[in-house]
């Protein structure tokens, strides 16, 4: 469906790269200073890029009726959202994830860094799908879910924004990013195994 | 009888009475002012034996005596979100009507005791720490805790509908209790500026007698003046959201 629409894959994308562009050009350009918030500024970029993409996680199907017929349906709602965040994800989180290491380079990001970066997105970003799938279930109904979306969202966020972040600080220090990797890899599961549950409750809290 | 059996019974009863609206509003009346007086004679006594009883502490002076109103205002701050989520749980599984009404009126006193915690706390840290804010895992936790319950006030506000609010706002709250035990363990997880847990340890209190006997009155009283408002919140709710049932309008009708 996603990929089936170009638009909705190269917004957010565009989104993304715009954003982080942002910086460097607001920003006194010397090399050392982008060096060293590169990680965090990509990672803000690609938080603000999932939130933008989800409001047409559910709104087209909500329009045209086919939520409706997915609540109804005999077969699990959960499995059906599971496998519609896993798919937005692979349309907007791992794009982003691929493009990583170009925006890595227009920071001079070091190779090992740039490395660290991609890894540290590809865990983080499932996670920010299915958690903010909840959020876009919740404000599904409504006709200006934007702003809202982004403030329930937005809190729910920030420990994966720190651990994600934090892991290419800490690599950046030489320092050891176990830890980081671990309790990222803890929210994905956790996330991947609970919030189907919250997102198709909320489905049907939300249409009836 | 089974003296466990009759007070079991009776719980139940009046949990059952509670999760009527009508006899909510009846019971409420009496238990208000209760809750009013408690608060009032605690956090009195509390305050005069914190201020003017309990001795200087002696690395940080009289400075410590903020603790007072930091402490019970943080314990609330957490305290307030998990009785939102239980109660949105409540209202979300069995349906219950007074389930909502308390956790949406519980949302706006738990941010306020939110701000309350970071307002003094940042108050407290300016003498003691140099600093009146750090990004640190402790102050940033409770941070979020107040966008979080902000987040919660503006879904409710934002449908037409009341029931369709309600349960959306109760899911959001449910999801959102897992950010309360991170800031709970955060400083015990991340090395904090924020000082480790003083009351609530293994091995009991670091604290003399004389300093944790007003702390703990005043998070007594601060939590009765949390049941205090909750319950003036709901009994509004209660009448606005039953405007159109009989004993609403009967009562109205005897006051005119």
């Amino acid at each position: 469906m996603l990929f089936r629409n170009t638009a909705t894959l190269v917004q957010p994308l565009c989104f993304f790269v715009l954003i982080a562009l942002l910086f460097p050009l607001s920003l006194p350009a010397e090399n050392a200073l982008l060096q060293r918030i590169g990680g965090g500024v990509i990672w803000v970029a690609a938080v603000l890029a999932t939130l933008l993409s989800l409001e047409s996680m559910f709104k087209p199907d909500h329009r045209d009726g086919v939520l409706e017929q997915l609540i109804i349906s005999p077969r699990s709602l959960t499995t059906a959202v599971l496998a519609k965040s896993l798919a937005h994800w692979s349309a907007t989180g791992l794009v982003l994830t691929l493009f990583s290491p170009l925006l890595s380079f227009a920071f001079r990001i070091p190779a090992e860094q740039a490395w660290v970066l991609f890894i540290s997105l590809l865990i983080g970003t499932p996670s920010l799908t299915l958690i903010g799938a909840i959020g876009a279930a919740l404000t599904v109904t409504l006709h200006r879910g934007g702003v809202l979306l982004a403030i329930i969202i937005l809190p729910l966020y920030i420990p994966i924004l720190i651990f994600g972040a934090g892991m290419v600080g800490q690599s950046t220090q030489g320092a050891a990013i176990d830890s980081q990797v671990y309790a990222l890899l803890a929210i994905g599961v956790l996330a991947t195994t609970l919030s189907p549950f919250a997102i198709a409750a909320s489905l049907r809290l939300t249409i009836d | 009888m089974n003296p466990f059996k009759s007070i079991w019974n009776f719980l139940y009863i009046s949990f059952h009475r509670l999760g009527s609206p009508r006899e909510f509003y009846t019971i409420s009346a009496y238990a208000t002012p209760v809750f009013g007086l408690l608060f009032l004679g605690l956090s009195t006594y509390g305050a005069y034996l914190g201020l003017f009883v309990a001795p200087a502490d002696y690395q940080q002076g009289d400075s410590f005596r903020i603790i007072y109103v930091h402490v019970p205002a943080a314990w609330l701050s957490l305290f307030i979100y998990v009785v939102m989520a239980c109660a949105s749980a409540i209202g979300l599984i069995w349906r219950m009507k007074m389930a909502f009404v308390v956790a949406l009126c519980s949302a706006p006193i738990g941010a306020a005791f939110t701000f309350l915690a970071l307002a003094t706390g940042s108050l407290w840290g300016a003498p003691i720490w140099g600093t009146w804010w750090e990004w640190d895992a402790r102050l940033t936790s409770e941070l979020i805790l107040l966008f979080l319950y902000s987040g919660v006030m503006a879904l409710y506000y934002a449908f037409d509908d009341r029931r369709t609010a309600e349960r959306a706002t109760a899911m959001l709250a449910v999801v959102g209790v897992v950010i309360v035990p991170i800031i709970h363990y955060s400083v015990e997880w991340w090395s904090s500026l924020h000082q480790g847990a003083t009351v609530f340890r293994e091995g009991g209190p670091a604290m003399p007698a004389n300093m944790l006997t007003p702390l703990l009155l005043m998070a007594l009283g601060f939590t009765f003046f949390y049941g205090y408002c909750l319950f003036h919140r709901a009994r509004n709710m209660v009448l606005h959201n039953e405007r159109n049932s009989s004993w609403v309008r009967e009562m109205i009708n005897e006051l005119e």
